[in-house]
């Protein structure tokens, strides 16, 4: 691994793979998360099919857990292998949380921040009043 | 190889320019047909025209954004030409051809129904845009050649409207 190569984690959600920068991680939870309701499930990627792991990072200081279908491992990307979204989509897009493209193996696969993500995700959910303050409302 | 290159060198500019005469040389656009329409845009505009390759979507992207795909190394984004104007989208395939076009600071690949290519036109026949129209906002005149009318379309302002409604408030 040289200098200017990053790890990245890829992971399943739902049918798409995407990758994360390894640094953002603190640890791969597993199957049996011990509080699976506090997991960030719904986010601008989607739900997972079958919420089997979570990726723990940190964000502000405190733990989030985003779940995901399935973690596919660890890959090393030369960074002439990354390419940043193309400024158009970036502008268009609802969402900071897509930075770019690591390619594997000719492919493009999306590479998300994901503390961002996690932070988009909880704005989203404060924003939407829940079934429970709507019935009250 | 799939790729074609399109344009011809030397090609003249084609942004119509006041009244028709004679002696003007003819305006090149570059056609495309979405339904039963036919629309153009400057030719200048197009740098080449290429087969789609696959297409990798974006999550929440708006829908005239129908994903990216990977160009000699570039990824660049594909536009829905009939979603943007008709809000009918167009069936994108891999193999299909994309013309990817520089609209001012953007290069991205446009998809239509089907493309047509380039389009000679003298100047003498272009017209003003009719009064309405679906995709009137973004006409900039009409012109005609052998195969019949063709709207001519104001690209650039046309991609830049696109993000000016998806910019987030």
């Amino acid at each position: 691994m040289s200098l200017g190569d990053l790890q990245v984690l890829l992971f399943q959600l739902g049918a798409r793979v995407f990758a994360a920068r390894a640094s953002d991680l603190r640890r791969v939870a597993g199957s049996l998360l011990e509080r699976p309701e506090d997991g960030v499930a719904e986010t601008v990627l989607g739900s997972p099919w079958n919420p089997r792991r979570g990726l723990v990072v940190d964000v502000g200081g405190e733990e989030r857990t985003v779940l995901v279908d399935g973690v596919l491992g660890l890959r090393v990307v030369p960074e002439p292998d990354f390419e940043a979204l193309p400024a158009f989509a970036r502008e268009v897009l609802p969402t900071a949380a897509l930075t770019g493209f690591a390619m594997l193996d000719g492919i493009p696969t999306l590479v998300v921040d994901l503390p961002t993500l996690v932070r988009e995700g909880e704005r989203h959910r404060s924003a939407v009043p829940s079934e429970e303050e709507s019935r009250h409302a | 190889m799939a790729e074609q290159q399109e344009r011809g060198s030397g090609a003249p500019d084609p942004a119509p320019r006041g009244p028709a005469s004679g002696s003007e040389p003819d305006v090149w656009y570059f056609a495309v047909r979405l339904g039963d329409g036919r629309y153009a845009f400057a030719a200048s505009l197009v740098t080449e025209v290429v087969r789609l390759g696959p297409l990798t979507r974006l999550p929440a992207a708006p829908p005239f954004l129908p994903g990216v795909f990977t160009h000699r190394g570039e990824i660049l984004p594909v536009l829905d030409l009939g979603e943007l104007l008709l809000r009918r989208p167009v069936a994108t395939r891999p193999g299909g051809r994309v013309a990817i076009v520089h609209a001012d600071p953007w290069r991205v690949a446009v998809v239509a129904d089907e493309i047509e290519g380039l389009a000679q036109v003298p100047r003498r026949r272009i017209g003003p845009p009719p009064a309405a129209q679906q995709a009137g906002e973004f006409l900039q005149a009409v012109v005609a050649d052998d195969l019949g009318d063709i709207g001519v379309l104001d690209l650039p302002r046309l991609v830049a409207a696109a993000r000016a409604r998806s910019v987030p408030a």
